[in-house]
C-alpha cells in the first residue's frame, strides 16, 4: 500500500510543478507581449516601450531581435538590463523583458507608424510583434491637482493648511514646481505630506500622485473675509492651478496700558490714588464685555470706574480710572500692583508699580517736639538768664 | 529788684568771642590732635577694606558710595557707621569734660565773667565751639572717605548719594552734640574734672555695653504671660524697641541705616501682610528715608536741647566765687 501512495506521487509531481508555473496547459509557442501595442509619441521625446519576451514549454535557444518598419529618422533602441542587445535567450516558461526606447525626431510628422518588431530563433521558433505608434499633435494635460478642502476657516493667527494632490499624469517622471499667489503679506510654504520640510518643487513618477501641504500665513491684522489663494504647479510647460480660500474671521485683541505708557504712580498711605488706564483693541473684531480686575497687595482697596465697558471696537480706546488706597498700616516703598482686562475669551494684563509715600504730619510733630524743647531753653533763659 | 534790672540786653552779648576763643583753643590743643589721629585711624580701617572689597567685587547695588560708609568688611568686622556710633561720643566727651570746670580750677572763670559777657554766653559759646570743632573734624573725615572713594572707585557719586551723604554728615554732628551736652552738664555738675570725666565716659558706656541688655531684661518684665497673636508679638517688639531708642547710640545707628542703606523701608518690625506685594529691594526716594528717620533726628536734636538746658539751668545757679 505504502509503495502505492509513492508511486502516485511521482507521477503527479511533474503535473503540480506545470501548474505551479501559471501557464495555460496546453499552450505551447514563443509570445512577444507588451502593455499597449497602440501608442502615442511625442516628436522630440524619447518613450520607452517595454515588450516580454515569453516562451511556454519550448526550448530554450537563442533569439535574434529585428526591427522593420522604423520610419526615417527614428531611432529605436532595443535595451536589455540597460545595455543595447541584439538576441535574447528564455528559459522554459519565462520572461525577458526588452525595452525598445524610441527617439521620435523633432520634425517627424502627425501620423501613424507601424514598427513590426520581430524574434527569430535559429530553428522553427519565431514570433513577431507589431506596434503602432501615432505621432500626437496636441500636448495632453499632463498634471492634475486636487484638494479636498478648498475652503478654510479661521483667525489672523491660525495657519490654514491645505493637503493637495498633485498627481503626475503623463508618461514620464516629471519635477512639479510649486508656487502660490495670494494677496499682499499673506506667506505661503510647502512641505511635502508629513514632512517638515519646506520645499519648492516635489518628483512625481509617471502616473503617480503626491500629497503636498501648503500653509498660508496672513498678516495679523488682516481684516475679516474671504481671501483667495492660487496655488500653481508645474512641470515642463504643463501646468494645473487650483484655487483655495481663507475665510478669515475677525479676532478682538486687548492692550493694557496708560496714557502717556508709564507703569507707575504713587500714593499716599490711606488715601486714594487715581490713575487712567487704556483699554485699547489692536485686532480685527470688536471685544464684548471686558471686565476690569486688579491684584494689590494685602488689605489695599482697588476700585475700577468704571467696572465693565460694553465694548471695545477695533483700533478704538477707552479709559478706565483705577483708584488705589493702600492700606493703613502700608509701609513707604515700592510694590506691584497688577491690572488686568477680560474681554470674551481675550485678556491683557499689566504690572503698575506704586510708590508709597507716607504722611509728612509726623514731620510736622518732629518739628514741633524741637520747638518744644527750644521753648523749653527759651523758659530756662528768661527764668535764670543773664547773671 | 535788683537781680530783676541785671537782666537787661541781650544774653548772646560776647558769644562771638567765647565761640572763637574756644575753637581756636580746640583746634590747636594736644587734645585735639590726638582725637582726630584716633577717629582718623578708626574711620580708615573699616574704609579702606571696604573699598578693597568694592573694588574686587560686582556690587548690585546702586548705591555704591553709600556701601563705603555701610559695608561690613570680613576682615574688620566692623563698618565705618558703626566706627562712628562709637567714636563720636568719645571724641565729644574728650571735647567737653572739662570746658566749665577747668575753668573754675584755674580760676579764670571769674575773671571772664567781670568782662560783659553773661554766662548764657559763655555756656553757649562753650557748647557751639564744642560743636564746631567736632563739624570740622566730622566734615575733614567725611571728605577723606568720598576722595578716597573717588579715587579708587573711579566713579562720581551720584546727586542723591551725596545729599544722602551730607545728611549722615548732619546726623553725626547732632549726634555728637548730644554727647557734647552730655559732657559739658557733666563739668557743670562736678568741680573736679576727673570726675566729670569718669561720669561721662560712665554714661557713655551703661548705653553702650550695659543697656542693651538691660532693656532686654526690662522687655521680659513687660511681656505677657503668653503671646498669643501677630499683634501681641509686634506690640512687645515695638516696647523693646522703644526702650532701645532711649540711647541715642541706637537713633544714630536707626538714622543712618535709613539714611545710608536707601532700601530700608521701615526701622520697626514688619508684618508678613505689609511684605506681600512689595517689590523688594527697591530703594525708597530721599525724602520719604527723611520722613522714615525723622523721628530719630527728632529725638537727637531735642535730647541735645534738652541736655543743655540741664546744664544752662544748673550753671546759672551756680555761685562764682572770684
Amino acid at each position: 500500500m505504502r509503495r502505492l501512495i509513492a508511486l502516485l506521487a511521482l507521477l503527479l509531481l511533474p503535473a503540480v510543478a506545470a501548474h505551479a508555473q501559471g501557464d495555460p496547459p496546453g499552450m505551447k509557442g514563443l509570445f512577444l507581449l507588451t502593455d499597449f501595442p497602440s501608442q502615442t509619441v511625442r516628436a522630440g521625446e524619447t518613450t520607452t516601450i517595454r515588450v516580454k519576451v515569453n516562451n511556454a514549454g519550448l526550448m530554450p535557444e537563442p533569439l535574434a531581435l529585428s526591427l522593420a518598419g522604423v520610419p526615417q529618422g527614428w531611432k529605436v533602441d532595443m535595451l536589455g538590463g540597460g545595455q543595447p542587445v541584439g538576441s535574447v535567450m528564455v528559459g522554459v516558461n519565462q520572461d525577458v523583458t526588452v525595452q525598445l526606447r524610441v527617439e521620435v525626431p523633432k520634425d517627424a510628422k502627425p501620423g501613424s507608424s507601424n514598427i513590426v518588431l520581430s524574434a527569430k530563433g535559429q530553428q522553427f521558433q519565431q514570433a513577431t510583434l507589431p506596434l503602432t505608434l501615432t505621432v500626437g499633435t496636441e500636448a495632453p494635460a499632463k498634471l492634475s491637482l486636487k484638494s479636498r478642502l478648498p475652503s478654510l476657516r479661521g483667525t489672523p493667527r491660525s495657519a490654514f493648511e491645505y493637503t493637495l494632490t498633485v498627481g503626475n499624469d503623463s508618461g514620464k517622471d516629471l519635477t512639479v514646481a510649486l508656487s502660490a499667489q495670494g494677496p499682499a503679506n499673506f506667506q505661503s510654504t510647502f512641505t511635502e505630506g508629513y514632512g517638515s520640510n519646506e520645499i519648492s518643487s516635489i518628483p512625481i513618477e509617471a502616473g503617480q500622485t503626491k500629497d503636498v501641504k501648503v500653509k498660508v500665513t496672513p498678516p495679523r491684522d488682516v481684516k475679516a473675509g474671504d481671501y483667495p489663494v492660487l496655488v500653481k504647479v508645474a512641470a515642463e510647460g504643463a501646468t494645473a492651478e487650483l484655487r483655495v480660500t481663507l475665510q478669515v474671521s475677525g479676532q478682538g485683541r486687548l492692550a493694557l496700558s496708560t496714557k502717556d505708557g508709564r507703569l507707575s504712580g504713587e500714593a499716599e498711605i490711606g488715601k486714594a490714588s487715581s490713575y487712567t488706564l487704556v483699554v485699547s483693541n489692536d485686532g480685527t473684531a470688536p471685544v464684548e464685555e471686558v471686565e476690569m480686575s486688579g491684584t494689590v497687595p494685602a488689605n489695599w482697596k482697588i476700585e475700577f470706574n468704571p467696572k465693565t465697558i460694553a465694548s471695545v471696537a477695533p483700533n478704538d480706546k477707552k479709559d478706565v480710572q483705577v483708584s488705589v488706597t493702600p492700606a493703613d498700616k502700608a509701609i513707604a516703598g515700592d510694590y506691584v500692583a497688577s491690572f488686568r482686562a477680560n474681554g470674551r475669551g481675550e485678556q491683557a494684563s499689566a504690572d503698575f508699580r506704586i510708590t508709597v509715600t507716607t504722611s509728612t504730619l509726623w514731620g510736622l510733630v518732629g518739628i514741633g517736639i524741637i520747638a518744644v524743647a527750644l521753648l523749653v531753653l527759651l523758659g530756662a533763659v528768661a527764668r535764670f538768664g543773664r547773671r | 529788684m535788683q537781680r530783676k534790672a541785671a537782666r537787661e540786653g541781650s544774653p548772646f552779648t560776647g558769644l562771638g568771642p567765647v565761640f572763637m576763643k574756644e575753637f581756636s583753643d580746640h583746634l590747636s590743643s594736644a587734645r585735639m590732635m590726638v582725637l582726630m589721629l584716633f577717629v582718623i585711624v578708626f574711620g580708615a580701617f573699616p574704609v579702606a577694606t571696604s573699598l578693597q572689597t568694592l573694588r574686587s567685587a560686582v556690587d548690585p547695588n546702586s548705591f555704591i558710595f553709600l556701601r563705603i560708609f555701610t559695608l561690613e568688611p570680613e576682615q574688620v568686622g566692623i563698618s565705618f557707621t558703626a566706627a562712628l556710633n562709637f567714636i563720636i561720643p568719645l571724641m565729644a566727651i574728650g571735647l567737653g569734660f572739662d570746658s566749665v570746670n577747668s575753668e573754675f580750677n584755674r580760676r579764670t572763670l571769674s575773671r571772664v565773667l567781670s568782662q560783659p559777657i553773661y554766662r548764657d554766653a559763655l555756656l553757649l559759646g562753650k557748647f557751639l565751639g564744642g560743636l564746631a570743632t567736632l563739624a570740622v573734624a566730622l566734615v575733614a573725615l567725611w571728605l577723606i572717605v568720598l576722595g578716597a572713594g573717588l579715587i579708587l572707585l573711579g566713579v562720581p557719586p551720584r546727586g542723591v548719594e551725596v545729599a544722602r551723604g551730607l545728611s549722615f554728615l548732619l546726623v553725626a554732628i547732632a549726634y555728637g552734640g548730644v554727647w557734647l551736652a552730655i559732657a559739658i552738664l557733666f563739668s557743670v555738675i562736678f568741680r573736679s574734672t576727673a570726675t566729670s570725666a569718669l561720669c561721662a565716659l560712665g554714661v557713655w558706656l551703661f548705653f553702650f555695653i550695659l543697656w542693651p541688655q538691660l532693656a532686654g531684661a526690662l522687655l521680659v518684665g513687660f511681656a505677657p504671660s503668653e503671646i498669643r497673636t501677630v499683634d501681641d508679638y509686634v506690640a512687645l517688639q515695638s516696647v523693646g524697641l522703644g526702650l532701645m531708642r532711649l540711647s541715642p547710640g541706637t537713633l544714630f545707628s536707626e538714622a543712618v541705616l535709613g539714611l545710608l542703606a536707601p532700601e530700608t523701608r521701615t526701622l520697626g518690625p514688619m508684618l508678613p501682610s505689609q511684605m506681600r506685594g512689595a517689590i523688594m529691594g527697591a530703594p525708597l526716594p530721599f525724602d520719604q528715608s527723611l520722613l522714615l528717620i525723622w523721628p530719630q533726628v527728632t529725638g537727637l536734636i531735642a535730647g541735645m536741647i534738652v541736655v543743655f538746658a540741664a546744664a544752662y539751668v544748673i550753671f546759672q545757679r551756680e555761685e562764682v566765687r572770684a
